[in-house]
C-alpha cells in the first residue's frame, strides 16, 4: 500500500521529517513504558511517592513528547496533503475544460462534480492517514519488539509468532468476505437502488394505479436488503475480530506468562511491568491500519480515477500556441474551407464524420440537414471548436490550421445549442455572458431584440431575478430567447445553431425563427437541423447521411434534382398522411 | 402545528435493541479495561512469590476470559448497531415513501430543481450514522463514567469526585468547546461546499458556453480561489482536531498520575494493597478510550442538520402553506405569451387529499389480494414455486437471490391488505384529511362496487381552475366533450394551461367552477380508480430497474406472460426483445438506460396497453426523438389504441391531421378548435403555423 505516494512531487522531505518523529516516537514510547513501570514497582516495592518524583516526570516528559509527534506528524500531512490535493485539483479543472462539453456528457456530470470535490477530499484523507502510518507500520512494531527482547525473550516470541498469524488471518478474513460482497453486488446494487428507485417512479406509479401497494413492496425489499447487508456484515466483521482477537490474546498470553515466572522466580516485576505495557503499542500500527482501512481504500481509488483522467488524451490543449494572431478577427471577406475532413470518435468504431469538403465564406448561410446520427453535431462541434478532425484540414482565411480550437477562432463564434444552458446566475449576467463588460442599458436592448421582454418586466427582480437551476426555471422557448439575447450583445460575426427549435411548440418555434432570421442579418452562419422550413431561408443546403456530405446547393437546385433533399422532403410528407 | 421528528420515534420504538447495544457495548468497554486491571493484579501479585499458584489462579483465568471476550463482545455489539440501524432505515423509508406518495402527481412541478427525491434517499442514509457514530458511542460512554465513578466511590468519595471531574472534561467540556468553536466554521464551510457543488455543476453543464466563450481561465481563477477559503476553513477545523486529541491526551497523562499518586498514598496508609497499584495505573489507558472519541462524535451533529431539516419539511404540514404560497407567487408572475414554466402544475395539497380520501380503497386491494398469487408467480419460474405462492405461503424465493420484482405483493401481504391494515398513511397533521377514517372506509364501502368501465364519457362543462388564492386562472371556461373513442390533439406554449388541463381530468385538482365528469361521476371522487380509467403516457415514463417483463406487468399485475408478451408485439418491441439475450428477463437498467428514448417509450406503451383502459393521455410522448423515431413511434400509437379515446398533448402539428379535433390553448382557454379542415380554413394563424410543419409541398 501507498508505493504510488513515493511518486507525488515534494514528497521526499515529508518523508524524511516522518521517518525522524516517528523514530522519536518510538524512543518515547519505550522510554514511557519504561519510566512508568519504575515508577510503579518502585511504589509497589513500598518507596515513597516523593521520592520517585524524578521518573514520574521522566514519564511526563516522554508521554508529552511522543503526544507532540504525533501532532506534528499530522500537520506535516495534512499541509503536504492539502498541496498535493490542490495540485491535483487545478490539473483535474484544467483537463475538464480541455476536454470539453463531449467528455462532460459521455462521463456525466454528477460523476465529474461528485469526483472534483468528494474525490480531492477522499484523496487527501488518503495522503493523511496513509503518511504517518507507512513508517510507523514497519518501524514501531520492530523496534519496540527488539526492546521487549531484552527484557524478555519468551514474551518476545509470543508476540512475534502472534503478528504473522493476525496478518494471514486478517487477509485471509479480508478475502472471504470481499468474495461475498462480490457475488452478491448485483443483488446489492438492485436492493439498494430500489428506494431511489421507487421515489422517482413515484408519479409513473400513481398513473398505473400501483402507489399505494408499492408501500409494502418497498418495505419488503428493505427487509431483504437488511438481510442481505447482516450477512455480508457478519463476514467483513470478522477481520477486525481477527484482530481484536489476536491481540487481546496475545496480551493476555503475555500476562499469563509473566505472572508464571514471577510466581517461578524466574523474573522479577520491573521487566515484567514494561513488557504489559509495551505489548498493547506493539500492535497499535496494526490496529490503526486496519481501523481505517476503508477511508485509505476509497481515497486510493479516487486518486487514481482523478489521475485517468489527467493522464487522458485530450484533443484540445488550452496553452496552445494559435496560428491566427491574437487579433484576428473574421471580417466581411473572411472565408473557411474544410477539406477532406474526418472524424472517429473511438477507436474500432465507424466515422463519424468522413471525407467532409465544405468552403464557407463570410456573410453566407448554410443549413445542414440529415436524419440523427448523419453527422450534423459532428460537424458544428468541428467548427465550434469542440471537437479536433482525426483527419483533413481546416483553413481560415488561408492558413492552415490543425483544428478550430484556438481561443481566437472561438472568440468569433456564436454557439446555440438545442438546450442553450443558462447559469444559476442573474438574467443579466445571462444575458452577458459572453461580454460581460456590456453595460445595462446594452443588455435591454439585446433581451428586446431577443423579445424577453415581456417575461423581463413580469418577473419580481427583473433584470436582476435569479434563473438557472438555482433560481426561477424558464420555458424552453424562454431559454431560447436568452441564448438569442446573448447573440444580439455578442455580436460575434459566426453563428452556429444545433437544432435551435425543433424541440418547441409550433408557435414559439414560429416566433423564434423570426427573430432568429433577424439576428443572421449579416452574419456568417451554420444551422444544422432536420426541421425543413429552415431551408428555403439558407443560401447552401448541406445534406449530410452517415457522415458524408450527400449533396450541396441551394433550396431550389436540391428540388429539381429529385435527390436526398427531395427524400427527405419527400418523407416527411409520408409522415402526415 | 405538531409533527414527528425523524429521529426520536425510532429511538423509542427500538428501545430494547437500543438498550440491549449499550450494554454490549459498555460490557466491551470494560472487557478491555478488566484485562489490563487483572493483568497488572496478576504480574504484582505473582511477584510476591505467592506459595501456592492456586492464588493466582482467578486473575489467570480472568485474563484469559477478558481478553477473549472483548474481541466477541465487540463484534456483536457492532452487529446488533447495524441490525437496528437497518431496522430503522426500513421504517424511515416507508415512512418517506407514504409521505409523498400522495402528492405523486404535484411532485416533479413542485421539486423541479435538482434530483430531490435522490437527495431525500441519501438523507436516510446519512441518519445512520447519527446513531452509529454518535448515539451508541456516546451513550456508552456516559454508562461507562457513572460505572467508573461508582466503583471508585466504594474505595474513596474524594477520590472519585476527582476523577469524575477530570473525566468530565473528556465527556463533557472538550466535546462542548468543540461544538461551539467549530460549529460556525463547519455551518460556514458546508454552505461553501454546496455553493462551490452547484458552482461546478453549473459549469460542467455549461461546458460548451464557458469554452466557446473564451473565459475559462476566468472560471478557474475564481473556482481556485473559492476552493482556497474551504481549504482554510478545513485548516482551522483540522488543528482543532489536532489540538483536541492533544489535549485529550493530556487529561489521560493527568489520569495516569492521579491514579499513582492515590494508589500511592493508599498503599501508604496501608488502606489498600500494593498489588492494586499496577493495576489501577494500566486500567487507566483502555479506560480512556471510551471517553476520547466522544469530542469527536458530537462535533459531527451538525452535519445532520441539513438531512434532518429537509426531512423534516416534507412531512411537516407546514408544505400546504408553503405551497399555497409558492404557487400564489409563481402565478402571479405568470402571463400571457411564454409564461414562466413552473406556474404550471404547481400545486395544491389540500386539493388533492381531499379527493383522495373519497374513493373506495377497499375495492382495489382486494382484487391486488386476489391477484397477488399470480402476480407474486416470476416470469419464468418453476410452477411449484408459484403454487406455493399460490397457496398463500411466504414468497417461495429467498429474497436476495430473487430479482426484487417491483411490483409484485407477496401474497401473504396481500391478505392484509385485503383487512386494509397493511396502509399505515402518514395522517401527520394534514388538515386536507381531516374527515378521513370514517368517511373514508365508508365511502371505500360504495366504491367498492366499481367495475372497470369498458367505455367512458368525458365531459369537461365551463371548467375553471386556480392555483388557490387570488391567482390568475391557469384554466378558464372550457368545455370539452369526449366521448369513447374522440381523439383530440392539444396543442399550445408552456404555461398556456395544458398540464392543469389534464389534472383536472384526472382528478387531480378540483375545478373552483364547473365540472369534469366521467361516465357522470365527478372525476375527482374516482380518487384511486382513475387508473382503471384513464392511462398515461408522458414524456419520460419512468422505467423501473428491474426486468422488462416486469416493467410491462406494471400495466396490470395479474397479467400472464402471454398478455405481456402480446402486449410487447403489439407495441413492436417483438424483435427487439427477440434479439436480447435474457428476452423478456434483460434488466432494464437504472432508468432504462440499456434501451434507447424511442425503445424506451415502446416498452412504457407496452405496458399502458396491458393496462388496457377506455382513455390514454398522451403528454408529448415523442418529444426529443429523432423525426423519423417520432413518426413510426406515434404511427404505432394511434395503431395500437384504436377505439380508445386519446387527449394527445403536442407541440408540433404533424399528425393532428387525424384527429378528431385540435384544440389551441393559450392563457387557460382554447383559442382556436375544429378539425384540421376546419381550421386551415378558418384561421390563418393555424394555416401559418402549419407551413412550419409542412413547408414544402411535393407533387
Amino acid at each position: 500500500m501507498g508505493r504510488e505516494l513515493l511518486g507525488l512531487r515534494g514528497i521526499r522531505p515529508v518523508m524524511a521529517a516522518m521517518a525522524g518523529l516517528t523514530l522519536i516516537q518510538t524512543l518515547s514510547i519505550i522510554l514511557q513504558a519504561k519510566w512508568l513501570a519504575e515508577t510503579v514497582s518502585a511504589l509497589f516495592a513500598g518507596e515513597p511517592l516523593q521520592e520517585q518524583y524524578g521518573t514520574a516526570v521522566l514519564f511526563l516528559c516522554a508521554f508529552t513528547v511522543r503526544q507532540i509527534t504525533v501532532y506534528f506528524q499530522q500537520s506535516i500531512a495534512a499541509k503536504f496533503a492539502e498541496l498535493t490535493g490542490a495540485r491535483m485539483r487545478s490539473q483535474l479543472m484544467n483537463k475538464l475544460f480541455e476536454l470539453g462539453p463531449r467528455y462532460a456528457g459521455k462521463e456525466g456530470t454528477g460523476n465529474l462534480v461528485t469526483l472534483v470535490l468528494e474525490g480531492v477530499t477522499k484523496f487527501r484523507t488518503y495522503i493523511e492517514l496513509l503518511l504517518p502510518r507507512m513508517l510507523a507500520g514497519g518501524f514501531t512494531p520492530v523496534l519496540i519488539l527488539g526492546f521487549i527482547y531484552t527484557l524478555d525473550t519468551s514474551s518476545g516470541i509470543i508476540l512475534t509468532v502472534t503478528m504473522p498469524i493476525l496478518i494471514v488471518f486478517m487477509i485471509l478474513v479480508g478475502l472471504a468476505a470481499r468474495k461475498q460482497t462480490e457475488g452478491q453486488l448485483k443483488t446489492y446494487k438492485v436492493l439498494s437502488n430500489h428506494f431511489v428507485d421507487s421515489l422517482r417512479g413515484l408519479e409513473t406509479l400513481k398513473f398505473l394505479g400501483r402507489s399505494r401497494t408499492h408501500s409494502q413492496s418497498i418495505e419488503r425489499v428493505s427487509g431483504s436488503y437488511r438481510t442481505a447487508t447482516m450477512k455480508t456484515l457478519r463476514t467483513a466483521f470478522l477481520s477486525s475480530f481477527a484482530l481484536d482477537f489476536f491481540t487481546m490474546l496475545s496480551v493476555a498470553s503475555v500476562a499469563v506468562s509473566l505472572g508464571l515466572r514471577l510466581v517461578n522466580g524466574n523474573m522479577v516485576l520491573l521487566p515484567a511491568l514494561t513488557v504489559l505495557i509495551l505489548a498493547p503499542e506493539y500492535f497499535l500500527p496494526v490496529r490503526m491500519v486496519g481501523a481505517d482501512f476503508h477511508a485509505t481504500l476509497d481515497g486510493k481509488e479516487a486518486g487514481e480515477a482523478m489521475q485517468a483522467i489527467i493522464n487522458s488524451h485530450s484533443s484540445e490543449e488550452l496553452n496552445e500556441k494559435g496560428v491566427l494572431e491574437p487579433g484576428y478577427s473574421w471580417s466581411d471577406r473572411s472565408s473557411l474551407a474544410l477539406s477532406g475532413l474526418s472524424v472517429t470518435h473511438e477507436e474500432g468504431a465507424g466515422p463519424s464524420l468522413e471525407g467532409v469538403d465544405l468552403r464557407l465564406t463570410a456573410g453566407m448561410k448554410i443549413g445542414i440537414i440529415g436524419e440523427s446520427g448523419a453527422g450534423k453535431s459532428t460537424l458544428i462541434d468541428v467548427l465550434g471548436g469542440f471537437l479536433r478532425p482525426s483527419a483533413g484540414t481546416v483553413e481560415v482565411d488561408g492558413r492552415m490550421m490543425p483544428s478550430l480550437s484556438e481561443t481566437v477562432w472561438r472568440n468569433q463564434t456564436m454557439y446555440i445549442p438545442q438546450q442553450p444552458y443558462i447559469f444559476s446566475s442573474t438574467l443579466e449576467d445571462n444575458v452577458k455572458f459572453y461580454s460581460p463588460g456590456a453595460s445595462l442599458d446594452e443588455v435591454k436592448q439585446a433581451v428586446e431584440a431577443a423579445g424577453l421582454g415581456p417575461v423581463v418586466e413580469r418577473l419580481p427582480g427583473g433584470y436582476k431575478e435569479m434563473i438557472g437551476g438555482g433560481g426561477r426555471r424558464l420555458s424552453g422557448g424562454q431559454e431560447q430567447r436568452v441564448a438569442l439575447a446573448r447573440a444580439f450583445l455578442s455580436d460575434r460575426p459566426v453563428i452556429l445553431l444545433d437544432e435551435p427549435t425543433a424541440h418547441l411548440d409550433i408557435e414559439t418555434e414560429y416566433e423564434l425563427k423570426a427573430m432568429m432570421l433577424e439576428l443572421f442579418e449579416g452574419k456568417t452562419v451554420v444551422l444544422a437541423t432536420h426541421r425543413l422550413h429552415w431551408m428555403p431561408d439558407m443560401d447552401v443546403i448541406v445534406v449530410m447521411d452517415h457522415g458524408r456530405v450527400e449533396e450541396v446547393g441551394t433550396h431550389e437546385e436540391l428540388l429539381m434534382k429529385q435527390g436526398a433533399y427531395y427524400g427527405l422532403v419527400k418523407e416527411q410528407e409520408e409522415g402526415a398522411a | 402545528m405538531r409533527q414527528e421528528g425523524w429521529l426520536k420515534p425510532y429511538i423509542k420504538a427500538h428501545l430494547g435493541r437500543f438498550i440491549l447495544i449499550i450494554f454490549l457495548g459498555v460490557l466491551t468497554a470494560a472487557a478491555a479495561s478488566m484485562l489490563m486491571f487483572t493483568s497488572g493484579y496478576l504480574i504484582s501479585k505473582s511477584a510476591l512469590r505467592p506459595e501456592n499458584i492456586l492464588l493466582v489462579y482467578v486473575p489467570i483465568v480472568g485474563v484469559r476470559t477478558f481478553g477473549i471476550s472483548r474481541a466477541v463482545l465487540h463484534y456483536v455489539e457492532r452487529l446488533a448497531g447495524h441490525d437496528a440501524v437497518l431496522r430503522i432505515v426500513s421504517r424511515m423509508r416507508v415512512r418517506l415513501y407514504n409521505t409523498l406518495e400522495p402528492d405523486a402527481l404535484s411532485l416533479r412541478s413542485q421539486y423541479r430543481t435538482g434530483d430531490i427525491l435522490g437527495v431525500l434517499a441519501e438523507d436516510i442514509e446519512q441518519l445512520q450514522n447519527v446513531y452509529l457514530r454518535t448515539a451508541f458511542p456516546g451513550a456508552i460512554a456516559v454508562v461507562m463514567y457513572a460505572a467508573v465513578i461508582a466503583a471508585l466511590g466504594r474505595f474513596d468519595g474524594a477520590f472519585a469526585l476527582m476523577t469524575a471531574g477530570l473525566l468530565l472534561i473528556l465527556l463533557g467540556v472538550l466535546p462542548c468547546v468543540s461544538l461551539l468553536m467549530t460549529a460556525r466554521t463547519q455551518e460556514r464551510m458546508k454552505q461553501e461546499r454546496s455553493r462551490l457543488y452547484q458552482k461546478l455543476t453549473d459549469a460542467v453543464m455549461g461546458l460548451g458556453t464557458w469554452v466557446i466563450s473564451g473565459r475559462t481561465r476566468d472560471f478557474l481563477a475564481s473556482y481556485e480561489a473559492d476552493e482556497a477559503r474551504i481549504t482554510r476553513a478545513d485548516r482551522t477545523l483540522k488543528r482543532w482536531a489536532r489540538i483536541r486529541a492533544l489535549l485529550g491526551q493530556l487529561v489521560v497523562l493527568g489520569g495516569v498520575l492521579l491514579m499513582m499518586s492515590w494508589s500511592a498514598g493508599k498503599t501508604a496508609d496501608g488502606s489498600m494493597s500494593g498489588t492494586l497499584i499496577a493495576a489501577f495505573v494500566l486500567v487507566v489507558f483502555p479506560l480512556m478510550d471510551v471517553f476520547l472519541p466522544v469530542s469527536e462524535a458530537v462535533e459531527k451533529l451538525p452535519r445532520y442538520r441539513n438531512s434532518l431539516d429537509r426531512l423534516n419539511e416534507i412531512s411537516s404540514a407546514g408544505r400546504e402553506e408553503a405551497a399555497w404560497t409558492a404557487g400564489r407567487a409563481e402565478a402571479t408572475a405568470t402571463g400571457p405569451g411564454e409564461a414562466v414554466v413552473s406556474a404550471e402544475g404547481a400545486d395544491t395539497f389540500g386539493v388533492a387529499d381531499a379527493t383522495e380520501a373519497v374513493g373506495g380503497v377497499g375495492a382495489t386491494e382486494a382484487t391486488e389480494a386476489s391477484d397477488a398469487a399470480e402476480a407474486a408467480r416470476p416470469a419464468h419460474k418453476p410452477p411449484r414455486a408459484a403454487e406455493a405462492a399460490r397457496q398463500g405461503y411466504e414468497r417461495p424465493v429467498a429474497a436476495v437471490a430473487a430479482p426484487p420484482a417491483h411490483e409484485r405483493p407477496g401474497a401473504a401481504r396481500g391478505a392484509s391488505a385485503l383487512a386494509g391494515a397493511g396502509f399505515v398513511k402518514p395522517i401527520a397533521a394534514r388538515p386536507g384529511l381531516e374527515r378521513p377514517r370514517a368517511a373514508r372506509e365508508a365511502s371505500a364501502l360504495a366504491g367498492a362496487g366499481f367495475v372497470k368501465p369498458t367505455a367512458a364519457h368525458i365531459r369537461l362543462d365551463q371548467v375553471s381552475f386556480s392555483y388557490g388564492g387570488n391567482a390568475e386562472a391557469a384554466v378558464r371556461g372550457i368545455t370539452l366533450d369526449i366521448p369513447q373513442g374522440r381523439r383530440i390533439a392539444v396543442i399550445g406554449r408552456s404555461g398556456a394551461g395544458k398540464s392543469t388541463l389534464l389534472g383536472l381530468i384526472q382528478g387531480a385538482f378540483t375545478p373552483d367552477a364547473g365540472a369534469v365528469r366521467i361516465n357522470g361521476v365527478a372525476a375527482g371522487e374516482l380518487g384511486d380508480h382513475i387508473p382503471e380509467v384513464i392511462s398515461v403516457l408522458n414524456q419520460r415514463p419512468h422505467l423501473f430497474d428491474t426486468s422488462v417483463a416486469n416493467n410491462i406487468r406494471l400495466g396490470r399485475s395479474e397479467a400472464s406472460n402471454e398478455e405481456i408478451c402480446q402486449a410487447a408485439e403489439q407495441a413492436q418491441l417483438a424483435a427487439l426483445i427477440a434479439s436480447l439475450s435474457a428476452g423478456y428477463d434483460t434488466p432494464m437498467r437504472e432508468t432504462g438506460q440499456r434501451f434507447s428514448g424511442g425503445e424506451r417509450q415502446r416498452v412504457a406503451l407496452a405496458r399502458i396497453l396491458l393496462q388496457d383502459t377506455p382513455v390514454v393521455i398522451l403528454d408529448e410522448p415523442a418529444v426529443g426523438l429523432d423525426p423519423r423515431t417520432e413518426r413510426e413511434l406515434m404511427r404505432t400509437i394511434m395503431e395500437t389504441t384504436t377505439g380508445k379515446s386519446l387527449i394527445w398533448v403536442t407541440h408540433h402539428l404533424a399528425g393532428t391531421e387525424q384527429m378528431d379535433e385540435i384544440i389551441f390553448m393559450e392563457d387557460g382557454r382554447i383559442e382556436m378548435r375544429g378539425t384540421h379542415e376546419e381550421l386551415m380554413e378558418r384561421y390563418p394563424r393555424y394555416r401559418k403555423l402549419y407551413q412550419l410543419d409542412r413547408p414544402i409541398p411535393v407533387q
